[in-house]
């Protein structure tokens, strides 16, 4: 069949081909690297702080002096919250619940023993990650996970351990350790002990986090029934950078707790990414349109040597063959040209990521990626030079 | 399977339906094309014999009217169908050749003959030499003369099994000599697979003695 190919290989054009894989290479290698960069770099900014997404924000009321000499309290009243509920940047609202009780927790460490005061806050569960059953509470269980913040571990270990003779705690030395926790009634009345592990640490919550079916239990155990109202709220925000956010907060004296910062990079490199991958489908949109242009010229060119191979008797098949294996070759190699390059972007921006502590993700991300658009080109393609010798069947 | 006949009816080129037709043995009839029978159909120019085989071919449907291969209907075929047809069944020599003219004389043939592997090169260089242009085997049909691009075409129809051969004018640039034997092979050919012929002329007919004589 070389005659067959040389024949309507005929007006092929070198230039336009070669124009295909050169901006098909450069859409899909955005699109690669784009996507790449985005999974390589997702653990810098999500999973530093694995137990709450980094689309939630903590609020509060800001603290004044008539919150501690007068009457008016920081709690946050239901139709304040159902305002902050019907705000279109606000996805869900959870409430801190607090202990209703007091907690005394006590450690017993190499004959050392150390006990203080401690508190306890709780949010819905379904604004904390953490691997199912481990964030579990129920009246049997003696023991109750607890998640604390980063910063009181960095408290303990660098401003008191030293001073009071202690020893210093890693991450995970802190976890085996089990603390005693005694919780009293506030008159002393009644009484429960529990076990409490710590599960996590957190960068995000400035609180001591137990789960909400163990808060839910103890402050009806021990709680003198009053209900309080919540001082904190956890808002799942649709769009961390929103402007319309940071206005609302300053006009009704509210104040984010804990690292928002985090929350805006994540938004800006979303945002960022997602630019820089538009870019890239556009370009690879257009190179397919080069392709789709250039087979169509190729073939209306060569159009009466189709219709009389098929008048010969040639399947469509075999007839379309040649086209076919240009539009596959051509795509082929501009996948592997964009693969190729990014590999190699990526051994450069590897080393200040990991520089950056980031837990990098698989290589083949993006270039799965980059094959499902290479197919869907291909078949495009593919399927319009088909049609083309359909075309040229009967004039 | 093989093709016994090819049926007719009422076919007219729609091109003509506004218009009166004069007596036609082939337009607005019922007619059969046997196997093994060869027909001439003989035109003034103007009078759609290409149209008719070009109709047969499957290249065109511009008509009114039913063509039937055996009992199957031609408009019901679908491309795949037409094309093995035109591998198996029907031979085609159309009046503007279709030869490649950047290819040479040998390698339009063989472009045929390598889609059937029908014919052996002994058998190709045989009909190049009695109808002599073998000389010419190795230059581009495009700087040839029509009549020697006839005899190409005519080599190249030949390359395929066929239950019927159409030939359009197949002649027409032929000197009385190579008429003869062109029809001489062409006849044994049909002869051999028991094939029919339909030739048109408008008025140098391929040179075959037991025509039935239609008129368009």
């Amino acid at each position: 069949m070389r005659l067959v190919s040389r024949l309507l290989r005929k007006n092929t054009s070198p230039a336009r081909v070669i124009g295909f894989v050169l901006s098909n290479f450069i859409g899909l290698a955005i699109i690669t690297g784009g996507l790449q960069f985005f999974q390589d770099s997702k653990s810098l900014w999500s999973s530093d702080d694995s137990f709450v997404k980094t689309d939630f924000l903590v609020i509060n009321k800001k603290v004044t002096s008539s919150n501690t000499w007068g009457d008016s309290d920081t709690g946050f009243s239901q139709e304040e919250i159902a305002d902050i509920k019907g705000q279109p940047w606000v996805r869900d609202v959870g409430e801190f619940a607090a202990t209703d009780y007091r907690v005394w927790a006590s450690v017993a460490q190499g004959g050392k023993g150390m006990s203080t005061m401690l508190f306890f806050e709780s949010i819905p569960d379904a604004f904390v990650d953490v691997a199912g059953s481990d964030w579990h509470f129920s009246p049997e269980d003696d023991v109750v996970p607890v998640i604390i913040s980063k910063d009181y571990l960095t408290l303990y270990n660098f401003g008191f351990a030293g001073s009071a003779g202690l020893p210093q705690m890693s991450e995970s030395i802190m976890s085996g350790i089990p603390l005693q926790l005694t919780l009293t009634s506030d008159d002393g009345s009644r009484c429960e002990r529990r076990i409490g592990r710590v599960v996590g640490f957190s960068n995000r919550l400035n609180t001591i986090l137990v789960p909400q079916s163990f808060m839910d239990w103890s402050n009806r155990l021990l709680g003198n029934g009053a209900s309080r109202k919540a001082s904190r709220l956890i808002v799942d925000v649709s769009s961390p950078g929103d402007v319309a956010i940071t206005d609302y907060l300053d006009s009704h004296g509210l104040e984010v707790a804990g690292d928002k910062s985090n929350s805006s990079a994540s938004f800006l490199l979303k945002l960022v990414i997602g630019i820089v991958l538009a870019v890239g489908c556009v370009i690879t949109v257009l190179s397919f349109f080069i392709l789709l242009l250039s087979m169509s010229l190729l073939m209306e060119k060569n159009r009466d040597k189709l219709h009389s191979l098929l008048m010969l008797g040639f399947p469509s098949s075999e007839v379309a063959a040649p086209y076919i294996r240009i539009v596959v070759i051509s795509s082929l190699a501009a996948f592997v040209l964009a693969v190729a390059g990014c590999s190699m972007l990526r051994i450069y921006y590897l080393k200040a990521l990991q520089g950056l502590g980031a837990d990098v993700g698989g290589w083949w991300f993006g270039p799965s990626a980059a094959l499902v658009i290479t197919f869907i080109v291909m078949a495009f393609n593919v399927v319009s030079v088909k049609r083309k010798v359909r075309g040229a069947w009967r004039l | 399977m093989k093709i016994e006949t090819i049926h007719l009816s009422g076919m007219l080129p729609k091109v003509f339906l506004s218009e009166s037709i004069p007596d036609s043995d082939v337009w607005r009839s019922e007619l059969t094309f046997e196997r093994g029978k060869f027909y001439l159909v003989e035109a003034a120019s103007g009078g759609g014999k290409s149209s008719l085989c070009s109709y047969i071919f499957g290249a065109r449907i511009d008509y009114d009217g039913t063509l039937r291969f055996g009992t199957v209907d031609a408009s019901t075929l679908g491309m795949d169908q037409w094309q093995e047809l035109r591998r198996r069944n029907i031979a085609y020599l159309p009046q503007e050749l279709s030869l490649f003219p950047e290819l040479t004389a040998l390698q339009n043939i063989k472009l045929k003959n390598s889609l059937t592997g029908w014919k052996t090169d002994a058998e190709i260089e045989e009909w190049l030499r009695m109808l002599g242009i073998e000389a010419r085997r190795d230059y581009p049909v495009g700087k040839m003369s029509i009549g020697q691009q006839q005899r190409v075409g005519i080599i190249r129809a030949l390359c395929q099994p066929f239950d019927f051969m159409l030939l359009d004018e197949p002649v027409s640039h032929l000197d009385g000599g190579n008429n003869r034997i062109a029809a001489s092979i062409i006849v044994e050919e049909a002869r051999r697979q028991g094939a029919g012929i339909i030739s048109t002329s408008v008025g140098n007919p391929l040179l075959i003695d037991e025509y039935i004589k239609l008129k368009l």
